[in-house]
C-alpha cells in the first residue's frame, strides 16, 4: 500500500501547486485579463485536481470541483458571461476547493454540505444560461471517474496480426448517435504527459467504440525522430443518444493540444472514406514500423506486413471476450513508450518474424528513460527528497570550511615557496564558491509558494471583520532556502492577521480619519546582500503605544520607573507573556501571538522589527538569512572559547579599554561611539567565563540587529572571518540562552554562535526586571 | 554469578541473549563502580576536552565534535556532586544514546563488559536522594557493587536556573 501512500503525496503536491497556480490566474483574471489562456489554465488545474480525486475516492472533492468545472467549461464557451459575481464566486471556489483536498489530505471531514451553497450556484448559472442543454445540470453521481468500463481490445498477444482496436460490435453500420472522431494529438500533448490511451478510454466508456491508427506521416527510419507525432487516429463511437458535447467534454483537458474533427458517421463522405483507406494502404510499404507505432499506446505486436496490410483493411478480426486480459492490458499500456519501441525496432529486420514467436519479445517493459524522454520536453525537473539534498549542502558546507581553513593555514613563507599550491587553492576556492552556489540554489524557491496563501487569508479576514482590505504582493519571484520558506508560513499568517484585525480600521472609522475606504495590506519579499526581508506594512491605525506600555506594565515586563521609547514600546509586542487572549481583546494595536512569531524567525536564524506611525500604519519587517546551511561569521574568543558572532549584524570592530565604558544609573555599562551611547555586554561575564579582570585592552565588537539599537559585545580577541556550517545544539541537547547553534572549526574542535538578537532581549529584560 | 560469567566466558551466546541477563560497559568514577547497558553505547574514546557551554550546570562540561554531530558531555563525578573533575588524556568519554539523543558521559575509566541476571538487580536503598535520583538498580558483580546509571535523569536538567 505504500505505492498508493505515494502516489497520494505525489497528488497532494501537484494539487497544492496547482492551486497556488489558481490564485495566480484569478489575481490576473481579477485584474481585467480574463483571456482565454487563463481560463483555459484555470479549467486544467481544476481538472486535474478532480481526476486524480477520482482516482482516489474523494468524492467531496469530486462532486464539487465537478460542478465548478462544468461552470468553467461554460464560461470557456460564453455561455455564462465572466462577471465580477462569477469571478468572485470562483475565487470562493477555489479556496472550497482547497479545503476539500485539505480534507483529504488529513482525512478530516467536512460538513456534508460544505460548499453545496456555492456549488448549487454553479448549477444555477450554468442551467440559467445553457437551457435545455442537460450537461450543466448533470447529477454529479453519475460522474464516473472510476474508468471501469474498458472493453477494449487493445491488440491481440496470440500474435494475430492487427493494428486497430477491435470492439464487441462491428461498426460501419452508422445508426443514430453513431460519431466518427479525427483525433490528431499534437507534440504538446504528449509534452504535458498526457496519454492518448487514457481518452480513448474515457470514450470507450461513452458508447461501442473502434480505434483505427493512421500511419501516412511516418517517415522512413532513418528520418524517424523520437518526439515527434506521426499517430493520429480514427474513432467511431456509437451509443444510442450520445451527443457531440459528451465526446468533446472527453477531450476537453486536451483541448489546443490537438486537433479534433468529429462528424456524425453517416455524414462522412464517401470520398473521405476513400481517402482514408489509401492512407491506409500508403502505410502498407512500412507496415511492420507503422503497425508498431499503432500500438505504441497498446501494446507491441509484430505484424508480418501482409498480415498488417490485412488487418489495416479488416474491419473486425474476431471480437475477443477481454474479460480476463482487459485488465493487465491496461496496466501494461501506459507504460509503454517509444523507447520500447525503439527495442522492438532493432530486432525487426527485413525478414519480419513470425508476430507469435515476437510478440511476447517485443512486450519489453518500459524503461524509465525512455518515458522521462518521451513526456517532459520543457524545463526537465525531479523531486528530491529534501533529506538528499540536506546531506548535499552539509558535505559542501565543510568542503568549503576545509577550503577555507587550508587557506587560512598557509602563511607567507609558505605562499612564497609553493605558488603552485595557492593557485591550486585558489581555483578550489572558486569551485567550492560555485559549487555550494549551485547547491544552494537547488533548495532555493520563490516565496510565491507562501505568499500565495495569503490572498485567501486576507479575503475570509476581511469578510470576519466586515472591513474592506486589499493585499498587494511585491517581489513573489524572491528566491529563499526551502526550509526558511517552510518555517515563513505561520509568522506571516500572524502577522497578516494582526494587520487586517487590528491594524486596519473598519470602513467608517477610515473614511471618518480620512483615508480611502479599502486597507491595504503590502507583503514584500526583497534581497538585501545575504539577507531576504520580508515585509508586512498596512495602512491602519498602528500601534496604541499607551495602552501597549500600560499592559507593558501591568504585567511587569516594563519597569514602572522606566520610560522607554516609542521604538522600544513598538518591540515590546514580541515580548513573551505579552500577548494572551485577554490582551488581544484589550489592545487595539498588535499582540496575537507575535511572541509565536519571534521565536519562529528566530529559530531560523532571523530577526523581527516592528515600526508604527500612529494613524498611518504600521510595518514589520523580517530579516531572514538566505540560507540556513552556511553563515559568514566573525571568530572571537572569550576567555579559552572560540565563539563566533554572524557577519550579518556585525557593524565594526574595535579595541579599547575598559576604561572607556561608563557606567549608567541602572549597574549597566555604556560605550561611547562617535556620540553615540551604545549599550555593552561582557560576553565573558554574560556566559560566567569571567576571567580576571585586567585592565588590558578589550576587544569591541558592536552589533546591530534589523532596527534595533547597538550593543557592544566586548571580547577578548578577534580571530578573523569565516564560513561556518551551522549545527544544532538542541539536536542533541536543548536550547542555550544566548547561544544560536554551534558550528564545527576547522581544528575539530566546536565554537557557539552568538545570538545577538537573543542576548540583547534577555538583558533588556533583567534592566527591567 | 560465578557460573554465569564464567559460562558467558566459553562464549554460550545463548546465555548472553537470554531474556534474563544484561550486559553492562562498566566503569569507574575513583573507587566506585558504575555501569549502563550495553546496548545503549555508541561509542568510547578518550576525552580531549570540550567546548564550554554558558549558563549551564557545573557537570554540563560542554559540547564535542563528534564526526560533525555536536554532542553534550557530562561530569558523571560532577553530577553526583562530588565536584567536578579534573580530566587528563586518560579519562574517557563514553558516548551514549539517550532516546533520539546522544550525550557524553565524562568517566575516569571504562573498566570492563559484565554480564549479570536481572534477577539480580536490586533497588536502590532509600536514603541518599542523588543515588535514588540517578540509579536504576544496583547489582553485585564479583562481590563489587555496580549502580545502573540511570540516563534520563543523568542528563536532564541541564540548565543553569537563570
Amino acid at each position: 500500500m505504500s505505492d498508493l501512500d505515494d502516489f497520494k503525496a505525489t497528488y497532494f503536491d501537484e494539487c497544492s501547486e496547482l492551486l497556488t497556480a489558481l490564485e495566480e490566474e484569478f489575481a490576473a483574471i481579477e485584474a481585467g485579463e480574463r483571456d482565454s489562456d487563463r481560463l483555459n489554465a484555470v479549467f486544467r488545474a481544476i481538472h486535474s485536481i478532480k481526476g486524480g480525486a477520482g482516482a482516489f475516492g474523494f468524492s467531496a472533492l469530486v462532486g464539487f470541483a465537478h460542478a465548478y468545472e462544468t461552470l468553467l467549461d461554460y464560461v470557456r464557451d460564453g455561455r455564462v458571461e465572466l462577471t465580477d459575481e462569477v469571478v468572485s464566486l470562483c475565487i470562493r471556489a477555489n479556496d472550497i476547493v482547497a479545503d476539500h483536498v485539505n480534507a483529504a489530505q488529513t482525512g478530516e471531514a467536512l460538513d456534508a454540505d460544505y460548499g453545496a451553497e456555492e456549488k448549487a450556484r454553479f448549477d444555477g448559472l450554468a442551467r440559467g444560461d445553457s437551457g435545455e442543454d442537460d450537461e450543466g445540470g448533470e447529477p454529479l453521481e453519475d460522474f464516473d471517474i472510476d474508468f471501469t468500463p474498458v472493453m477494449v481490445n487493445l491488440g491481440h498477444a496470440e500474435g494475430e496480426a492487427a493494428v486497430e482496436d477491435v470492439f464487441d460490435v462491428p461498426p460501419m453500420a452508422p445508426a443514430e448517435g453513431s460519431w466518427e472522431i479525427r483525433f490528431t494529438p499534437h507534440r504538446a500533448l504528449y509534452a504535458r504527459a498526457n496519454d492518448p490511451l487514457l481518452l480513448f478510454r474515457e470514450l470507450a466508456a461513452l458508447g461501442t467504440m473502434r480505434v483505427k491508427a493512421r500511419m501516412g506521416q511516418v517517415p522512413p527510419l532513418s528520418d524517424f525522430e523520437p518526439f515527434a507525432v506521426y499517430c493520429s487516429w480514427e474513432i467511431s463511437l456509437s451509443e444510442p443518444s450520445l451527443t457531440e458535447a459528451q465526446i468533446r467534454e472527453v477531450f476537453e483537458f486536451v483541448d489546443g493540444d490537438c486537433d479534433i474533427a468529429i462528424t456524425q458517421a453517416g455524414a462522412v463522405p464517401a470520398a473521405d472514406l476513400e481517402a482514408m483507406e489509401e492512407d491506409l494502404l500508403a502505410d502498407a510499404g512500412e507496415a511492420d514500423l507503422s503497425s508498431l507505432l499503432a500500438l505504441t499506446e497498446d501494446e507491441m505486436a509484430m505484424p508480418e506486413p501482409e498480415a498488417g496490410i490485412a488487418s489495416l483493411l479488416d474491419f473486425a478480426p474476431e471480437p475477443k471476450p477481454v474479460a480476463a486480459s482487459k485488465q493487465d492490458r491496461f496496466e501494461e499500456a501506459p507504460s509503454l513508450s517509444f523507447a520500447d519501441l525503439a527495442a522492438t525496432i532493432a530486432p525487426t529486420p527485413a525478414t519480419a518474424p513470425k508476430p507469435v514467436a515476437v510478440a511476447p519479445k517485443a512486450m519489453v517493459p518500459a524503461n524509465s528513460d525512455g518515458e522521462e524522454s518521451h513526456r517532459s520536453n520543457g524545463v526537465q525537473s525531479i523531486r528530491v527528497d529534501l533529506d538528499k539534498v540536506d546531506r548535499v549542502v552539509n558535505m559542501v558546507g565543510e568542503l568549503v570550511i576545509t577550503q577555507s581553513m587550508l587557506t587560512q593555514q598557509m602563511d607567507e613563507t609558505l605562499r612564497a615557496r609553493y605558488t603552485e599550491l595557492v593557485r591550486g587553492l585558489e581555483v578550489l576556492a572558486q569551485t567550492t564558491r560555485g559549487l555550494q552556489d549551485s547547491v544552494m540554489a537547488i533548495r532555493a524557491q520563490p516565496v510565491k509558494s507562501v505568499f500565495s496563501r495569503m490572498p485567501r487569508l486576507v479575503r475570509e479576514l476581511a469578510t470576519k471583520t466586515s472591513k474592506k482590505i486589499k493585499l498587494e504582493t511585491i517581489g513573489e519571484n524572491t528566491e529563499i532556502d526551502k526550509t526558511v520558506i517552510e518555517q515563513l508560513s505561520d509568522p506571516l499568517t500572524h502577522m497578516i492577521r494582526n494587520s487586517a484585525d487590528h491594524g486596519i480600521e473598519s470602513p467608517e472609522k477610515r473614511l471618518a480619519a480620512g483615508k480611502s475606504e479599502t486597507g491595504t495590506i503590502r507583503l514584500s519579499a526583497e534581497q538585501a546582500g545575504g539577507n531576504i526581508l520580508i515585509i508586512v506594512e498596512d495602512d491602519g491605525a498602528g500601534i496604541n503605544r499607551e495602552r501597549v506600555l500600560k499592559l507593558a506594565r501591568d504585567k511587569g515586563i516594563v519597569a514602572p520607573d522606566f520610560t522607554p521609547s516609542d521604538e522600544q514600546i513598538d518591540q515590546l509586542i514580541f515580548a513573551p507573556g505579552f500577548s494572551t487572549a485577554e490582551a488581544v481583546s484589550d489592545i487595539s494595536g498588535r499582540g496575537v501571538g507575535m511572541d509565536v512569531v519571534l521565536s519562529n524567525i528566530k529559530k531560523i536564524g532571523g530577526s523581527v522589527h516592528v515600526r508604527s506611525w500612529t494613524g498611518k500604519g504600521c510595518r514589520m519587517t523580517l530579516r531572514l538569512p538566505l540560507t540556513l546551511a552556511v553563515l559568514d561569521v566573525m571568530l572571537v574568543k572569550v576567555g579559552e572559547s572560540p565563539y563566533v558572532v554572524p557577519l550579518s549584524s556585525i557593524v565594526e570592530t574595535m579595541q579599547c579599554s575598559r576604561a572607556s565604558f561608563e557606567r549608567v544609573p541602572s549597574g549597566g555599562r555604556v560605550l561611547q561611539v562617535r556620540g553615540e551611547y551604545v549599550q555593552v555586554i561582557d560576553l565573558g561575564k554574560r556566559f560566567g567565563l569571567a576571567k580576571p579582570t585586567g585592565t588590558a585592552d578589550q576587544f569591541v565588537v558592536l552589533c546591530e540587529s534589523e532596527g534595533s539599537q547597538k550593543v557592544a559585545l566586548v571580547v577578548d580577541d578577534i580571530i578573523g572571518q569565516q564560513q561556518v556550517v551551522i549545527k544544532s545544539l538542541e539536536e542533541n541537547f536543548e536550547r542555550v540562552e544566548g547561544i544560536a547553534g554551534g558550528t564545527i572549526l576547522g581544528d575539530g574542535n566546536v565554537a557557539l554562535i552568538v545570538d545577538v538578537q537573543g542576548l540583547r532581549t534577555t538583558h533588556l529584560h533583567q534592566n527591567a526586571a | 554469578m560465578e557460573a554465569l560469567s564464567l559460562r558467558d566466558d566459553l562464549g554460550d551466546r545463548a546465555a548472553a541473549a537470554g531474556q534474563n541477563s544484561l550486559q553492562l560497559i562498566a566503569f569507574s568514577i575513583g573507587e566506585q563502580t558504575y555501569g549502563v547497558e550495553i546496548t545503549t553505547v555508541r561509542e568510547i574514546r578518550a576525552w580531549n576536552g570540550a567546548t564550554p557551554l554558558p549558563n549551564t550546570r557545573e557537570y554540563v562540561r560542554g559540547v564535542i565534535n563528534l564526526r560533525g554531530t555536536i554532542v553534550p558531555i557530562f561530569d558523571l563525578r560532577a553530577r553526583f556532586g562530588d565536584g567536578q573533575t579534573s580530566p587528563t588524556k586518560n579519562h574517557v568519554v563514553v558516548v551514549m544514546s539517550v532516546g533520539d539523543k546522544w550525550v557524553g558521559i565524562l568517566v575516569d575509566a571504562v573498566s570492563d563488559i559484565l554480564t549479570v541476571n536481572r534477577d539480580d538487580i536490586h533497588n536502590v536503598p532509600e536514603g541518599n536522594s542523588i543515588d535514588t535520583e540517578l540509579l536504576n538498580g544496583i547489582v553485585t558483580h564479583e562481590s563489587r557493587m555496580v549502580g545502573l546509571i540511570d540516563l534520563q535523569a543523568v542528563v536532564s536538567g541541564a540548565k543553569a536556573d537563570a
